[in-house]
């Protein structure tokens, strides 16, 4: 493919205004995803390999990698479609920036996030640790967020972007309920260690509900399907990408790792079935009604999953392997039929199916190779679709006639809408005339077509793969044998009436085009993306009147803090047992010159709350903040009380600086305060300083000996060659801590410099020369151009 | 005012050195030393202006740079022995070993940790007051 980089365009007149330099980043991409396939051939045909590192061992979690026939197919899936879209992307992405007038530079917020969305996926595959797989899971969502909202100045690919991480990462906590919940019962987050542990029970009927919601969010599976379609404001690898090897395909693998686990639940097996069915029909006949080219194939996506998910919902062997085989056909198949999307949209700059038509004559090869992967999701011999149906039926045929039934007219509904996709584009009279493509953007489809029609002669090498895909989710050795067979046998039978059903179904226009628009009203009516849409809302006005309210001014910020302390203190109080907890003691000693320094902070406070002139405000504070240090002092704790009035001092400068800048007159009040305002102020301030003094107090009366970690502390400051307890604690005991405290503070003086100075942590003088050499910070994160990162909704 | 807080730089920083090098020994430690030095500065800032102190003082410029010299050296102090096979902050020389001590400052890693926490303070500090103190500095340059 890389010879292909060179001749980006055939016809001058048609290119943008300069050829696209080489995508540098699009290529290295590719290069290291092919790399990363010939790696994963290699390690399945060695036989997998495992790797268990501890992580956080006290929790039980293990970093519990597998490459297994599972982690195979879907590692090489992830890098082998990796590979083709990347290439493709590298060639689409130049032109998609160079339409939008953005800049080049602009690679640099798609290729990081491709590869480690490919990254992700591989973890996922190989990941055997159910917290593992929920990390990795959730890693797929961030960065399916950021492509999704690539183009972040438009609206709708914000909004798309969102809708894709909540919907798919707020189910994802689910997973990790499960997780939990199973952790907690059989004591271990490995799912091989599961598998051979958990008894058929509430316990893992539970778990698995759980974990099945989130991989069921994950692949698009109705009710939660809405987002798939919206995510189709992504730039077409992109989408290409998410629908046939990453993102969607993330939520079956999930499926298939702990499949031993869901087959031990009716409950979940039922659920799996009904949602997988429901999601063909659903998806299926929306597809048949969409207009926009990049829909259609979004639905189907839905439907085509929901193949997948309802043989998982079919106990036995054929149907864990028939899923596995199924998964590869139909990456190969969408990836191809993304792509040839793409291409269309590119060469004639219209997205939907009542514009074009009649391409076929134009675009003769992209034709081909594109009707190769309609016939590939169509089933029809000769490709790899024919397959991974015989298997499915063959599946179905196992669970009784209901199931047969149904699988007849999925396939039937595939057909149709299939047919009815690559029939209005390349066929009939002509709509837009396409301009001439690029080769870089034909030549994937092409290669992508051949592997499809590669598995329809030769389905040796994937049968072998879904084997060993299916043992790992059957528990159980696993043997398909797709083949043709030139009888009247049942699953034969079946795929004929299944392509006779279709053929109706394309010939009754009429009647097909309503049914689809009724279930398109009906579900935007009355469907989950209304929920969705009202729920987000609903947050969003909530989250705002809290922040009103919590911030509508100073006093009412003050509050927020204040109350709910004093209210905590005032739980505590009421749930603990006060007998003697509360006492006075003997006063002695050092104690009476602590008592009148109580009594300068008690004056101080009163004169700070009373008076009106700004400075007396601040020098009674300070007052206040001394008389506390010496308190400290004299309670033997003299580290803090340098600490204290270090911190004192440098407060009231920078309050006195503040001062300074503020207008000459004090400010007028507008009118007298209402009367509930008058009395908001103390009470809120009772409240804090009420629990506070009960806290503190209850503290003193019982100066128990702190267990045992100080006493230890102390009594190894000698052997930590130190004499100052503190001081030892702050940079040995807890040097870490300290080490996270200190980077807030350097975080907190970048966090001022990118509010203050967009990010320059000094600014050089005007004027003065050689300043220039140090208007950039320490490192290149601060002289950054503060242009937004994320799309933001 | 300015007088005194030109005067009092040299004698805060003699006393943040004092706090660091008893540190170990005695009351004191790199945050506060860092807390003595910002506060010469900030007055310095307070009494001169932000502008002013600057040109009296142009090694304040530095000040990023210490910032980040200071979490780089605390950052090394307290991950070296992950190198060595030791849990982190496992200080050297290690507990029951002779330390070489200067007067009462010990040379160990321990203090230069405290050290890089001093750096982080006077520089951040001197960051943040460079930031605040004149905030119309916005479009100037």
């Amino acid at each position: 493919m890389a010879d292909a980089t060179t001749d980006a365009t055939t016809d001058a007149s048609v290119a943008p205004t300069s050829r696209p330099r080489l995508d540098v980043q699009g290529w290295s991409c590719c290069a290291a995803a092919a790399a990363g396939f010939v790696v994963c051939l290699v390690g399945w045909l060695r036989g997998g390999a495992t790797v268990s590192l501890p992580w956080a061992p006290t929790l039980g979690v293990r970093l519990d990698f597998a490459f297994d026939g599972l982690a195979a197919l879907y590692a090489l899936l992830a890098t082998g479609v990796g590979a083709v879209v990347f290439g493709y992307g590298a060639r689409y992405l130049s032109q998609h920036l160079a339409d939008h007038g953005r800049p080049r530079s602009e690679r640099w917020r798609f290729w990081p996030w491709m590869a480690l969305f490919a990254v992700a996926m591989v973890g996922l595959a190989t990941a055997t640790d159910l917290v593992l797989i929920f990390v990795f899971f959730d890693l797929t969502a961030v960065c399916s967020y950021f492509l999704i909202g690539f183009d972040r100045e438009r609206r709708e690919a914000r909004t798309a972007a969102l809708t894709a991480l909540l919907v798919t990462i707020v189910p994802a906590v689910a997973l990790l309920a499960g997780a939990v919940l199973l952790s907690a019962t059989y004591g271990t987050f490995s799912v091989p260690e599961l598998v051979e542990r958990a008894e058929p029970g509430t316990t893992t009927t539970v778990a698995g509900l759980l974990i099945v919601v989130a991989a069921l969010a994950k692949s698009a599976q109705v009710p939660l399907h809405f987002w798939l379609p919206r995510a189709m404001e992504a730039p077409t690898p992109v989408s290409a990408y998410l629908h046939s090897a990453a993102m969607v395909a993330a939520g079956v693998l999930v499926l298939g790792r702990v499949h031993p686990l869901l087959a031990r639940s009716e409950v979940v097996l039922t659920v799996l079935l009904v949602v997988g069915l429901t999601s063909i029909a659903v998806g299926g006949v929306l597809a048949l009604g969409r207009d926009e080219l990049k829909q259609v194939l979004a639905y189907s996506t839905i439907s085509q999953y929901g193949y997948v998910v309802t043989l998982y919902g079919m106990v036995g062997a054929a149907a864990s392997g028939a899923a596995a085989f199924y998964v590869v056909v139909h990456a190969v198949a969408k990836c191809a039929l993304f792509l040839s999307a793409g291409a269309v949209t590119t060469a004639t700059g219209e997205d939907r199916l009542s514009h074009l038509g009649g391409l076929g004559r134009r675009l003769p090869v992209l034709a081909g190779a594109t009707g190769v992967a309609a016939a590939t999701l169509a089933a029809l011999p000769l490709t790899g679709g024919f397959f991974s149906d015989e298997l499915f039926f063959g599946a179905a045929k196992e669970q009784g006639p209901v199931l047969v039934v149904a699988a007849v007219l999925a396939a039937a509904l595939t057909f149709a809408y299939i047919g009815r996709y690559w029939m209005r584009l390349f066929l009939g009279p002509t709509g837009t005339t396409p301009a001439p493509l690029s080769r870089v953007l034909v030549v994937p489809v092409v290669l992508l077509a051949l592997v499809a029609l590669v598995v329809g002669v030769l389905p040796a090498p994937i049968t072998q793969l879904a084997e060993d895909a299916g043992a790992v989710s059957h528990a159980a050795p696993v043997a398909l044998s797709p083949a043709y067979h030139l009888d009247l046998r049942a699953t034969n039978v079946m795929a004929l009436a299944a392509w006779t059903l279709g053929g109706l179904l394309l010939a009754v226009t009429g009647l097909r085009d309503r049914a689809s628009r009724a279930l398109a009203v009906a579900g935007d009516r009355l469907g989950p993306r209304r929920a969705y849409t009202a729920s987000v809302l609903g947050l969003r006005r909530w989250s705002g009147r809290v922040h009103d309210w919590e911030t509508r001014d100073l006093r009412s910020s003050i509050a927020a803090v204040l109350v709910p302390a004093g209210a905590l203190a005032a739980a505590a109080f009421a749930s603990t047992p006060i007998a003697q907890a509360y006492s006075v003691g003997p006063i002695s000693g050092t104690d009476w010159l602590v008592l009148p320094l109580l009594a300068l902070t008690g004056v101080a406070t009163v004169v700070a709350a009373r008076t009106r002139e700004r400075l007396s405000i601040v020098l009674a504070l300070s007052a206040v903040g001394f008389a506390l240090a010496a308190v400290y002092a004299l309670q033997a704790a003299p580290d803090v009380a340098l600490v204290a009035v270090l911190v004192e001092t440098m407060l009231t400068l920078v309050f006195l600086a503040a001062l300074a800048r503020l207008p000459g007159t004090e400010p007028r009040r507008e009118s007298a305060p209402r009367a509930g305002r008058r009395w908001r102020d103390p009470v809120i301030g009772a409240i804090a300083g009420l629990g506070a003094f009960a806290v503190i107090w209850g503290y003193l009366s019982e100066p128990r000996e702190a267990p045992s970690v100080s006493a230890d502390q102390i009594r190894l400051t000698p052997a930590a060659h130190g004499k100052d307890v503190v001081t030892v604690i702050v940079a040995d005991f807890r040097g870490l801590d300290t080490l996270g405290e200190i980077t807030v503070l350097l975080i907190a003086a970048v966090g001022v410099a990118t509010l203050l100075r967009r990010g320059r942590l000094w600014l050089p003088r005007p004027g003065r020369p050689g300043a220039r050499r140090s208007s950039c910070g320490w490192s290149p994160g601060s002289c950054w151009d503060r242009a937004s990162w994320s799309p933001s909704p | 005012m300015r007088v005194v807080a030109r005067l009092l730089l040299g004698p805060s920083v003699v006393v943040a050195v004092a706090l660091i090098v008893k540190g170990y020994t005695k009351v004191g430690d790199g945050f506060a030393a860092g807390m003595v030095v910002g506060l010469a500065v900030a007055l310095n800032a307070v009494a001169l202006g932000a502008r002013g102190a600057e040109e009296a003082l142009p090694v304040l410029r530095h000040a990023p740079r210490v910032a980040a010299a200071g979490a780089a050296l605390a950052l090394v102090s307290g991950f070296f022995p992950l190198a060595l096979d030791e849990p982190v902050f496992s200080h050297r020389p290690g507990p029951d070993e002779k330390v070489v001590s200067v007067g009462t400052a010990e040379l160990m890693t321990a203090v230069s940790f405290d050290v890089g926490i001093f750096l982080l303070v006077v520089g951040v500090v001197t960051v943040l007051v460079h930031q605040l103190a004149d905030p119309d500095q916005e479009h100037s340059t």
